[in-house]
């Protein structure tokens, strides 16, 4: 599996340099969509919790969007990875190249988004005055370790979703409840403390903590909660790993 | 390296059909209570390919013929390595360029110069590759002026074109090619001809799957006519394509497709 992404590492890069020029060509701003999104979606949810509903932490905007950014890289590479194989069917029924191709595109397409979208971070955090320190030298571990984390969810659930569609409805719902409980527009400390453990079924929870406290809380991230993503993140590709071969030669016949 | 350069035997491709069942109203669902579809008794298995066995020399030219749905396109398929067989063997040696449907992975909004490189890669390129062939690959499918305007402003002929040159370029052992040439005009399908001949000369091994009987009598050095999925006849193409002929004229076969005993099967 390995080995057939590098064998295939130009048509990868080729193929998500047309993911993200394809989806903005012939819209008028462009490459502006990749800010604009996160961008009102900040706005509303910063209106909405920290002004209406009184969540209190100083400089909402700013600890707000450090979460959300990494949870739209990972939500939006679920919802278009899990159908990946099903889309591509053209190519998975017309040529020999390897399929897991089609489900690293996703996850690195919605990567170079979220790494543009860091500056506006950073700017933000510049504005409101909230020092970011050289805790941010560890980014690109949490980084890493979340594409390890989406590849071996996307394994197992594009490999799935072939034979059974539902997979595709079922993981937006799923991903829209996430959302909820995952502590992206309210801290952890909102949470009972007998309830908390419950939030971490969900591994991207502690990831989404690290960010937090990269951008946010200016400290290095709590690196038991990162090592249980690692772990996680690991048994999952190892998992996906084994799903994905196991049905892949199936995906011409059913895709 | 042996003589043969492929070699299938016995090869079996099933099929799972699901028939789409019969639109019913909300209320005839809670009547019948099915609201759940059973896509199990919807199912039938179809041998598309069903014990399909010979070999191609190497540096020959195979003509397939065959009716529509005959199981020509799974065969090949095969060959490609797309769909694995369900029983038997298929060997193939060396690399396989398959042009199978015509500009696979032709994205319409991208220019010809976008899709050559994106087909390229497909095929198994590398950049580099792909950059010094993309001056051969635009002149050989006479397409200088029309390089960089979207494929979707093609025409099927310029389509096709941009796909053949694409996949001759890669420079395969063995060259699939199934049905692609239909569109061409004389003068195009003499240039390709001219360069299937150079591929043979190189010891490169061609199959070709046509409805033109004509043109495989002439080119191909062996010819196989499948029908519902069974080896009908094999032998010089001349002989085969002349069978062929006077089997559809006779109308001995009449509905030569694999979905023809689907209501038998049920």
């Amino acid at each position: 599996m390995v080995q057939s992404v590098y064998r295939y590492r130009w048509l990868l890069y080729e193929l998500t340099l047309r993911d993200l020029t394809l989806r903005y060509r012939g819209s008028a701003l462009g490459f502006a969509w990749t800010f604009l999104n996160p961008l009102l979606a900040m706005l509303v949810y910063t209106l909405v919790f920290s002004v209406y509903l009184r969540i209190p932490i100083p400089h909402y905007a700013v600890f707000l969007i450090s979460g959300l950014l990494p949870w739209l890289w990972f939500s939006s590479s679920l919802t278009i990875g899990t159908s990946a194989i099903v889309d591509g069917r053209s190519y998975v029924g017309s040529s020999m190249f390897a399929p897991v191709i089609l489900v690293v595109v996703p996850i690195l397409t919605n990567g170079v988004n979220y790494l543009l979208s860091v500056p506006l971070l950073l700017a933000l955090a510049a504005y409101f005055g909230v020092p970011i320190g050289w805790p941010i030298l560890v980014l690109p571990v949490l980084m890493g370790i979340q594409i390890l984390l989406t590849l071996g969810f996307l394994l197992i659930l594009s490999s799935l979703n072939v034979f059974y569609r539902d997979l595709q409805q079922l993981m937006m719902t799923l991903i829209g409840m996430a959302f909820y409980l995952a502590p992206i527009f309210y801290p952890l400390t909102q949470v009972p403390e007998r309830y908390r453990p419950f939030l971490f079924i969900d591994p991207i929870v502690p990831l989404i903590l690290g960010y937090q406290n990269i951008f946010f809380y200016n400290r290095l991230p709590n690196a038991l909660e990162v090592s249980y993503a690692l772990v996680v993140a690991l048994a999952l590709c190892f998992i996906g790993r084994r799903v994905f071969n196991r049905y892949k030669d199936a995906f011409a016949d059913y895709a | 390296m042996s003589r043969e350069s492929i070699v299938v035997h016995s090869a079996t491709k099933r099929f799972r059909l699901v028939r789409i069942p019969k639109r019913t109203t909300l209320k005839e669902a809670i009547v019948k209570r099915s609201f759940f579809t059973n896509a199990r008794r919807n199912e039938v298995f179809v041998d598309a390919v069903h014990e399909v066995s010979f070999d191609v020399a190497r540096g020959s030219m195979l003509g397939i013929l065959g009716r529509n749905g005959s199981g020509k396109s799974t065969l090949m398929r095969l060959l490609a390595g797309i769909y694995k067989p369900d029983s038997g063997s298929i060997k193939v040696d060396g690399d396989v360029a398959p042009l199978l449907s015509l500009g696979l992975g032709f994205h319409p909004d991208m220019s010809g110069r976008e899709n050559v490189r994106m087909n390229g890669l497909i095929l198994g390129l590398s950049p580099r590759q792909i950059d010094r062939r993309l001056d051969d690959i635009v002149d050989f499918a006479e397409l200088r002026d029309y390089v960089d305007v979207p494929v979707r402003m093609y025409s099927s002929g310029m389509y096709m074109r941009l796909a053949f040159a694409v996949a001759v370029s890669v420079n395969p052992d063995v060259l699939l090619l199934d049905e692609v040439m239909a569109v061409g005009d004389a003068a195009f399908v003499a240039k390709c001809l001219d360069r299937m001949r150079l591929f043979k000369r190189q010891g490169k091994t061609i199959v070709l799957v046509s409805h033109d009987t004509g043109a495989i009598a002439e080119w191909c050095d062996s010819a196989l006519w499948i029908d519902e999925g069974r080896v009908r006849m094999t032998g010089t193409p001349d002989r085969v394509a002349d069978a062929y002929t006077v089997a559809l004229a006779e109308n001995d076969y009449r509905s030569g497709s694999i979905g023809a005993g689907l209501l038998e099967h049920t």
